[in-house]
């Protein structure tokens, strides 16, 4: 008999030891670490319970005690990234359940090793066999490294309720849908879809689970969210950074993620994943259970209703673009094309031909609709870019105008639309903009906001949304993350502009200076509607 | 008060952490208020430190996120930001911010940049050009300053070149404010400064007090202090429009006044603007020759002090009318600005008989 602890209606995670592949990596330095830590300081994390780091560290790093080598790796990621301070006696205690196992992922010697280093660790810390693996490496490698769980005795078959295995999927999920399938395929030789969790981190912002609440759990929102109040919506994600990291002073490249971004650009990289999945939350109909995949139907069946795009409404409706030398934070940085030029230089490698003049997009909006009842003839505009002049992610929902009689007759100023507004970041939190009246006694109305912040409101910074989607895994429950339908149905959306591009052979794109909002060309998508891109 | 000079990357964090340190130190709960974003444009530190002291008056009557942009000529100089958070109102309960941009040289060019990235989205953007260079001369930075503004506000006392920078200022004012696209207004102080003649004149030629005297107003004398020129020139320019008149011939004789010629529905008019010595930049008095009850009389208007306006009929024995006029000083003028943001069709058309009037002299 199991003795409940918590009345909370929510899972709770469960005892496991959690894999991550590609510990030595970024995401696991900046990310998954400080995220676990975070989680181990607010007590959310099962008390049996520890982290088993996977994979090859950088040349040279590797000190004769591995499991010292990611604990110091650890500390460092959380003393740089994690939102709460490194606290000692937390750090101490966090740090007994860090341990390494240094290997290649295509050595089955390794997998021996890690398998018998984890069936020490089950006794060491009581835990009944169960595993998470966190796939943080290169989408090329998922399938090796899923093969060789497989054969070395690691996948647990899915009847076994508390000796679970479960794995993390990283995106990006294949880049194109053939990919995409494959990758689907080869996870799918060792485990279930039930094991198989699809992370997309912007579902974990608790902005985006907050669209559910405010939608749901309030009377005043659903009755309007729909065509008939709805002028538009638009999606943006804003990010400040450029590809590559230059020393300040010597100007030599410190960082790069053009290896991975050239040739994959921002459709694929963003807008094909994160935008449609928050798509997906904004105008999902009501799920009629909260259960995972009551909620991944409806989500579904906003993919599904995506309005194809012809070849006409591609050229017309969906613009991209890539930044040139501009100005970010007082300092001139250099444009795509020479980002591209300097990574290769960096690390010794000729540019490939078709790196020459890169026609990888940097940003990319569009205009799409949802053929179902509740959206009909509502455009939806995305915009997602590099090198724009702030880091800011939102998703706003603007009303259509009153009628034309009171104020909206002839008015001096056009009335300025209501306006939801809902911050993914980096500040989250959501704004009203409505029209009020200024003092006085001439009738003059003036937009105002009313803003809700969560820090500023609930106290403390919000937790990261990797934290909430480990202990989302670790608790068995899939809400947040993708199913593979989902996955194969957006990249069938997109696949007709990735295919056009292709063909069309353009050999300059849009251009914009960095620090701008993107190409004057996304004008056209929204300008001859009559309306226009938000300012962020 | 204090300014922290912060990296131009950490303006928002900076903001933030100086917004905590002051609801650490106020007992009253202290609330961020932002109505719009304030842009100014300076160009030198010395105006700025002018305009920073009237920000903190004017953010009290209308909150905003101000950033001040100082854009030096000349030596180049690195963009620095910065940052202070001041609680201002009565109860001292209402936080504002501010941002000083500073920069010179080839770098002011580089401005826009930063103003975007610092601009609080979803909130009216009002652009305060505060330098003596008319908006059309100011090339490309001010086009890129506006990009996301629904308001340039300028101030067209003290132009160096009044002709020229009111033909052309009257030609941007088309461009600025067409329809289409992303509705935008230009506002100029002087303008503003006028409504208190513009209403008492309106007032002293209507028919009912003054029956006739429209139609019989064959000179209008405007006596300017230095600098004021084109304050004298938008309202004669007003007035003819008002009076229906149309432009025959200018003269200018520099320094000293400007002088046209004028058609109007029956014979002819005559309109100077004429500067005095010395005294305020601003129309100290205003003579219209009409005639009333079939006398020949002048209608005089004058500033009777900085607080009153009052008009009286010369050659006709009657009490002067007065008009009291509400504080114009430069914070009150933006203050009021601020949240006044219709597009005032009697300006636009104002403004497109002094084009004419400045054509007329050009020629």
């Amino acid at each position: 008999m199991a003795i409940d602890s918590t009345p909370s209606r929510s899972l709770m995670p469960q005892p496991c030891q959690l894999v991550i592949f590609g510990a030595a990596g970024d995401l696991s330095w900046r990310k998954l670490l400080p995220a676990v830590y975070n989680l181990n300081v607010d007590g959310a994390l099962p008390s049996h319970f520890a982290v088993v780091g996977f994979g090859l560290p950088a040349e040279g790093s590797l000190t004769s005690d591995p499991d010292e080598y990611l604990r110091n790796r650890a500390k460092n990621g959380i003393q740089r990234f994690s939102r709460q301070p490194l606290d000692e006696s937390h750090w101490n205690d966090f740090a007994r359940s860090l341990f390494f196992v240094p290997g290649s992922f295509n050595d089955a010697r390794a997998y021996a090793q890690l398998k018998a280093r984890m069936e020490s660790l089950d006794q060491q810390f009581g835990i009944p066999g169960a595993r998470v693996y966190y796939l943080a490496v290169p989408p090329t490698l998922v399938g090796m490294c899923v093969k060789q769980l497989k054969e070395a005795g690691l996948v647990r078959p899915t009847d076994e309720p508390h000796a679970f295995t479960r794995v993390i999927v990283e995106k990006p999920i294949g880049n194109d849908l053939d990919s995409a399938r494959q990758v689907i395929a080869n996870v799918a030789h060792a485990f279930d879809e039930s094991q198989t969790y699809r992370i997309d981190h912007y579902l974990g912002k608790e902005t985006v689970q907050n669209l559910l609440v405010l939608r749901f759990a309030n009377s005043i929102f659903e009755p309007l969210w729909n065509n008939k109040y709805i002028d538009h919506v638009q999606i943006t994600v804003s990010e400040e950074e450029g590809l590559v990291q230059y020393d300040p002073e010597t100007g030599a490249v410190t960082g790069t993620r053009v290896g991975y971004y050239e040739g994959v650009g921002a459709l694929r990289d963003m807008l094909q994943n994160h935008m449609l999945q928050v798509l997906c939350v904004v105008a999902m109909e009501p799920p009629w259970s909260l259960a995972p995949d009551i909620v991944r139907d409806a989500k579904s069946g906003v993919l599904n209703c995506l309005r194809p795009l012809t070849l006409t409404d591609i050229d017309r409706n969906v613009i991209r673009g890539q930044y040139i030398e501009g100005d970010m934070h007082g300092r001139r940085v250099p444009g795509y094309r020479k980002e591209v030029r300097d990574s290769f230089a960096a690390i010794g490698k000729p540019l490939p031909q078709e790196s020459v003049n890169s026609t990888t997009e940097t940003f990319v909006a569009m205009k799409l609709f949802i053929d179902n009842w509740r959206w009909s003839g509502v455009p939806f505009y995305l915009r997602t870019g590099k090198r724009l002049p702030k880091r800011a992610s939102e998703v706003a929902i603007q009303f259509k105008d009153v009628p034309q009689v009171l104020f909206n007759q002839n008015p001096e100023v056009p009335l300025e639309p209501t306006v939801l507004s809902l911050r993914v970041q980096p500040e989250e939190g959501m704004a009203m903009r409505i029209a009020s009246k200024l003092p006085g006694p001439k009738v003059r109305i003036y937009p105002v906001q009313m803003e809700f912040n969560y820090s500023a409101s609930l106290g403390g910074t919000p937790p990261e949304a990797y934290e909430r989607l480990i202990l989302d895994v670790m608790a068995g429950d899939a809400t947040l993350f993708l199913r593979r339908d989902a996955v194969e149905t957006s990249w069938k959306f997109v696949m007709p502009i990735l295919d056009h591009w292709k063909n069309s052979r353009v050999r300059d794109l849009p251009e914009y200076q960095c620090g701008t909002w993107g190409p004057i060309e996304a004008d056209r998508i929204i300008v001859p509607d009559g309306r226009c891109w938000r300012t962020l | 008060m204090t300014q922290y000079l912060v990296p131009l990357r950490d303006v928002e964090r900076e903001l933030n952490k100086q917004m905590k340190a002051l609801q650490g130190t106020e007992t009253i709960h202290l609330q961020r208020a932002r109505m719009s974003n304030l842009v100014i444009f300076c160009t030198n530190l010395e105006q700025s430190i002018e305009v920073f002291e009237q920000v903190v008056a004017i953010t009290a009557m209308h909150p905003t996120r101000t950033l001040l942009l100082v854009g030096e000529p000349g030596a180049e100089r690195e963009l620095t930001a910065r940052v202070t958070v001041r609680p201002v109102g009565s109860k001292r309960n209402v936080c504002v911010e501010m941002v000083t941009l500073h920069a010179g040289g080839s770098v002011v060019d580089r401005l826009p940049f930063a103003v975007r990235s610092l601009l609080i989205g979803d909130l009216p953007v009002n652009l305060w050009w505060q330098t003596p260079t008319p908006p059309p001369f100011a090339g490309s930075l001010l086009y890129e300053l506006s990009e996301n503004a629904q308001q340039i506000i300028y101030d067209s006392i003290g132009w160096p070149d009044p002709t020229r920078g009111v033909s052309a200022t009257a030609a941007w004012l088309e461009q600025v404010e067409r329809p289409g696209g992303r509705w935008r207004v230009a506002s100029d102080l002087n303008w503003r400064r006028l409504k208190y003649w513009r209403r008492l004149l309106a007032q002293s030629l209507a028919e009912a007090s003054a029956p006739g005297a429209i139609e019989a107003v064959d000179e209008i004398v405007v006596e300017h202090g230095p600098h004021a020129v084109v304050q004298g020139w938008l309202l004669v320019s007003w007035l003819s429009r008002r009076l229906n008149w149309r432009v025959q011939t200018g003269r200018v004789t520099p320094g000293v006044e400007m002088c046209w010629q004028f058609f109007k529905a029956h014979g002819q008019a005559r309109i100077v603007v004429r500067r005095l010595d010395d005294g305020p930049a601003e129309i100290r008095r205003l003579r219209i020759s009409t005639r009333l009850e079939g006398k020949p009389v002048s209608l005089l208007v004058e500033a009777e002090s900085p607080q009153r306006l009052s008009m009286q009929v010369e050659g006709i024995d009657t009490a002067p009318r007065t008009v009291t006029v509400p504080p114009r000083s430069a914070i009150d003028l933006i203050g009021r600005q601020l949240s006044d943001r219709e597009r005032d069709p009697m300006f636009r058309e104002s403004m497109a008989v002094a084009q004419v009037m400045a054509q007329s002299v050009e020629r």
